[in-house]
């Protein structure tokens, strides 16, 4: 966006290899879309992946932890265009503090009693990023040493980012809302402004 | 019957003992106190003056951004994300745009991107003064409160010239910057951008800021108090800092040399000419020191792209009325005055995110609380805090 | 008609009656001043005005609105303290500071009482605060005014001892106990003691300022972590004794400092035969530098951590006070 042609493809390019060069190392499938790279890779080997990503690849920053419920029914917003597998995505970017390389890992939890390792032991960070996606989402991180709400009162019930988590605001008024402003007055000066 | 050899006897082998039992005191600390930056809570287990065991407990300003943002379009999304990090509003929007822009394939015209790299360096500017104003405080030194803040002022003012916010600038479109500073019958003639006089009030005010860091800098830097309540303490070492996710003059005081802004290219920043800064041994004083040289990094910049900003050009690049984001993913981040800030939109090709994912700077950054306040002094703990510079919406969001 | 006001104060309980009214009435008023000299110059240092609605343009008012606002609150105690301790704290300090005004002397013969151990007694009974903060820490039922109640017991008590030794100095050079006898010490040496003591005198300011938990050494009350430390819990007219004993006690720490170290109501080139009237201004404006230099120091540093403070005093005042009575004696001896 902000470099000639060329760099950007040389850009894409260096990013399209370390892409696969880190696929090939964790065992997953790399996807580069929008200057992203995003390795799928299987539940059973997440702590294994992030390992290798912290040893071998030089990622060493861990960046942020969180999840997408991807679902067909949706409570709140827009549903989805087209009819997708559902489940919840558990997503992590780490990066590195020499380049500027970051990787998206990302594996597939199944809707119902989600559950995964935690990987509190490689990155210390994960530590508040899983307590969020536990509360949010309903995850169950294995091993983790501090569990509880990290955002939400000990009472709430419910996991508050599923997409079958309801929105007070849009019991009352449906997405996308009504418009309800008024119209301004011609002349401002002659004509009392409306109540 | 008890004679009174018995009880000379028993008081003889009584062991007296003189070890009194202490008990440790548990201090809550928050959510209402003078230094916590918000409604932050500490328990901290204290025994005498030093603290074991401390637990930050957040949550009780979150405001669901998350949710929320499920539920708007794209337009109405940059006017709530301002208030995420409320102390330096303008940059809090850049990565989201920029995110959305990549999402769409949109050509940010020139014009706009200089602007949006002078009121984003402002809004650093504004933020570290903010932090040299209420750092010294929390440590008993009430007088550079006033200094950086008198001159704050006028960064603000220039911020609220061109936008019309201080704080919630709400100034960035998908494409560009708002390009009609108005709607009335003379302003829709003439669109306008930045206000008359702008760039010669934005140099005057420049070198005032530059002014006030000297006196900041004569003020608190050579004091031997000040030294010796920040020289040594709250040491972060870099693998840590990394490892929890620490970002920003956090952890470049740690001495890790790398900032977003020459890594990523949500900003045209190569064309400008600045040093990062970078600390020595990751204690509270390395990390003011690294946030006072920033500022002046930051005034470079502005004067630079004051100096470089093309003269006249399309504001904004023509994008439909109703802004659709097409499929896809991205993640962008950037550097906030606070750390790194990133958005991953996840869009389905509707006028709203499908799943809008924030990355705040400060959440991470106070996260080695437990970590970095073990076993030290109650005064410490306010000393560490407050250098870690956090805002209270910018962990919870 | 002079005669009749001599024969009516040389009756005993005529004077003290009109000697506690004098001291009553100058306790809030010096109070006041002080107070409004602080935020006036406090506003100046930091680029503000200061008070400026209440009276006109000046704000002079300022305090006495706020004395009358303090005044008119309700009269807040927790439900757990202990209430006889909570509502003698703030006396007892009080106590300890109005009682010093005692043995100031504000000319040649205008001193309320002329004490032949005066500066003895004036280090003893301004001991009668630390108990009083104590109690209001303890008291409180806060666990912030425990904490700060035991820094101050801490920082006071350690500084005492600096306070003494700096004394010692000038009152060996003096050789007498008695506030008015150091003065006419100064007057007769010709110069004060200042220029001979200037490490008591140092050592003495830096303790007054420990002594009065201002800035840099106000950890006892720490704005900034400890709400208002042992004061938290006070609201009304006992925080108003405690606000008065503080700016009072300034006063009275500088006028001890200048009457020790300065020359009193002395300045050399002053007859001293107009000492009487004279005298009570050369002193307040000695205070006043004083007072000022306080205040400077308030605003401009940061405050001391608790072990700091506590190796400052231990470690680098007291023999510092202690190497100055020996050479000071030793020099007395010899010269």
């Amino acid at each position: 966006m902000t470099s000639s042609p060329s760099d950007t493809e040389a850009a894409v390019h260096r990013l399209q290899e370390f892409a696969d060069s880190a696929a090939e190392a964790v065992g997953g499938e790399a996807e580069v879309q929008f200057d992203t790279i995003k390795l799928r890779v299987s539940a059973d080997k997440w702590v294994d992946a992030l390992t290798t990503a912290r040893d071998d690849l030089d990622l060493v920053f861990f960046s942020w932890l969180s999840a997408i419920d991807w679902a067909n029914d949706v409570e709140a917003g827009d549903p989805l265009k087209e009819e997708i597998e559902e489940r919840i995505e558990l997503l992590c970017t780490v990066c590195d503090l020499t380049e500027g390389r970051r990787v998206t890992f990302s594996t597939d939890l199944p809707t119902e009693k989600p559950s995964v390792a935690s990987i509190v032991e490689v990155y210390v960070g994960a530590n508040w990023h899983e307590r969020e996606a536990a509360e949010m989402f309903g995850i169950t991180f294995e091993g983790h040493p501090d569990p509880g709400p990290l955002y939400l009162p000990e009472s709430f019930l419910g996991n508050p980012l599923k997409k079958s988590y309801p929105l007070l605001s849009r019991e009352v008024k449906p997405w996308p809302g009504t418009v309800d402003v008024e119209a301004m007055p011609e002349k401002a000066s002659t004509e009392n402004p409306e109540a | 019957m008890v004679t009174d050899n018995d009880l000379v006897k028993h008081l003889s082998e009584a062991q007296v003992s003189v070890e009194l039992q202490t008990e440790d005191m548990t201090l809550n600390i928050g959510p209402q106190h003078p230094s916590t930056h918000g409604v932050l809570r500490l328990v901290a287990r204290v025994s005498g003056e030093r603290c074991f065991d401390v637990k930050p407990v957040i949550g009780y300003m979150h405001r669901g951004y998350e949710k929320l943002s499920e539920v708007r379009t794209y337009p109405q999304i940059t006017a709530l994300i301002n208030r995420i990090d409320w102390v330096s509003g303008y940059a809090n929007e850049i990565p989201f745009i920029v995110a959305a822009e990549k999402l769409m394939d949109v050509e940010v015209p020139e014009r706009a991107q200089y602007i949006r790299v002078i009121l984003t360096e402002m809004a650093r500017v504004s933020s570290h003064l903010v932090f040299m104003a209420s750092y010294p405080l929390e440590l008993g030194a009430a007088t550079p409160l006033f200094f950086a803040l008198r001159d704050r002022e006028r960064v603000l003012d220039l911020i609220e010239g061109v936008t019309g916010g201080r704080f919630h600038p709400n100034f960035n479109r998908i494409g560009g910057v708002k390009p009609n500073a108005g709607s009335g019958p003379i302003t829709k003639k003439t669109p306008q951008d930045l206000p008359a006089g702008f760039l010669g009030e934005t140099r005057d005010a420049m070198s005032v800021v530059l002014d006030t860091c000297e006196e900041i800098e004569d003020l608190v830097a050579g004091n031997e108090i000040f030294r010796a309540r920040t020289k040594g303490i709250g040491v972060l070492p870099p693998e840590v800092g990394a490892a929890f996710g620490v970002s920003g003059p956090n952890l470049r005081a740690s001495g890790v040399k790398f900032d977003l802004r020459k890594v990523e290219d949500y900003l045209p920043y190569n064309k400008f000419d600045f040093d990062v800064v970078v600390g020595e041994n990751g204690d509270c004083w390395d990390r003011w020191w690294v946030r006072l040289e920033e500022i002046r990094e930051s005034a470079k910049i502005i004067q630079q792209a004051v100096d470089g900003i093309p003269p006249s050009g399309p504001l904004q690049a023509k994008v439909p009325k109703v802004i659709k984001v097409p499929k896809g993913e991205t993640y962008v981040r950037a550097e906030n005055p606070k750390g790194e800030m990133g958005y991953y939109i996840v869009s389905d090709g509707g006028p709203g995110p499908y799943r809008l994912k924030i990355r705040s700077a400060s959440f991470s950054n106070i996260s080695i609380l437990s970590w970095i306040l073990e076993g030290v002094l109650v005064p410490d703990i306010i000393a560490i805090m407050g250098s870690l510079d956090f805002v209270l919406g910018d962990v919870d969001r | 008609m002079t005669q009749f006001i001599t024969d009516l104060f040389s009756n005993f309980w005529v004077s003290l009656a009109g000697k506690l009214l004098l001291v009553a009435t100058m306790v809030p008023v010096i109070g006041m001043l002080l107070g409004f000299a602080e935020m006036k110059l406090s506003a100046k240092m930091q680029s503000r005005v200061g008070p400026y609605f209440a009276g006109g343009r000046w704000g002079w008012a300022q305090l006495i609105a706020d004395g009358v606002k303090f005044f008119q609150k309700e009269d807040l105690i927790p439900e757990d303290a202990d209430r006889p301790v909570f509502k003698a704290a703030p006396i007892l300090v009080l106590v300890g500071t109005v009682s010093l005004f005692l043995v100031i002397p504000f000319g040649p013969g205008l001193i309320f009482q002329d004490l032949s151990v005066g500066i003895f007694y004036a280090l003893a009974i301004s001991s009668i605060g630390t108990i009083g903060v104590l109690m209001a820490g303890w008291s409180s039922a806060n666990k912030y005014s425990l904490m700060g109640g035991l820094r101050a017991a801490g920082q006071l008590i350690a500084y005492e001892l600096p306070l003494v030794l700096a004394v010692v100095g000038s009152v060996i050079m003096a050789g007498t106990m008695s506030m008015t006898g150091i003065v006419e010490a100064q007057i007769s040496a010709g110069f004060p003691f200042v220029l001979v003591q200037f490490i008591g005198f140092g050592i003495f300011m830096i303790a007054a300022l420990a002594e009065l938990s201002r800035i840099p050494f106000d950890m006892p009350i720490a704005e900034s972590e400890l709400v208002m430390g042992y004061v938290t819990e006070y609201s009304g007219f006992r925080f108003l004794f405690f606000f008065l004993a503080e700016f009072a006690n300034m006063f009275t720490m500088s006028a001890i400092a200048a009457t020790l170290f300065l020359g009193g109501y002395w300045l050399p080139f002053v007859p001293e035969s107009t000492l009487e009237f004279t005298g009570p201004l050369i002193l307040i404006g000695k205070v006043f530098l004083l007072t000022f230099t306080m205040i400077w120091f308030r605003w401009t540093f940061p405050r001391f951590r608790e072990d700091q403070l506590q190796t400052l005093a231990w470690k680098v005042l007291i023999p510092l006070a202690l190497a100055n009575i020996a050479i000071t004696a030793t020099l007395k001896v010899v010269l």
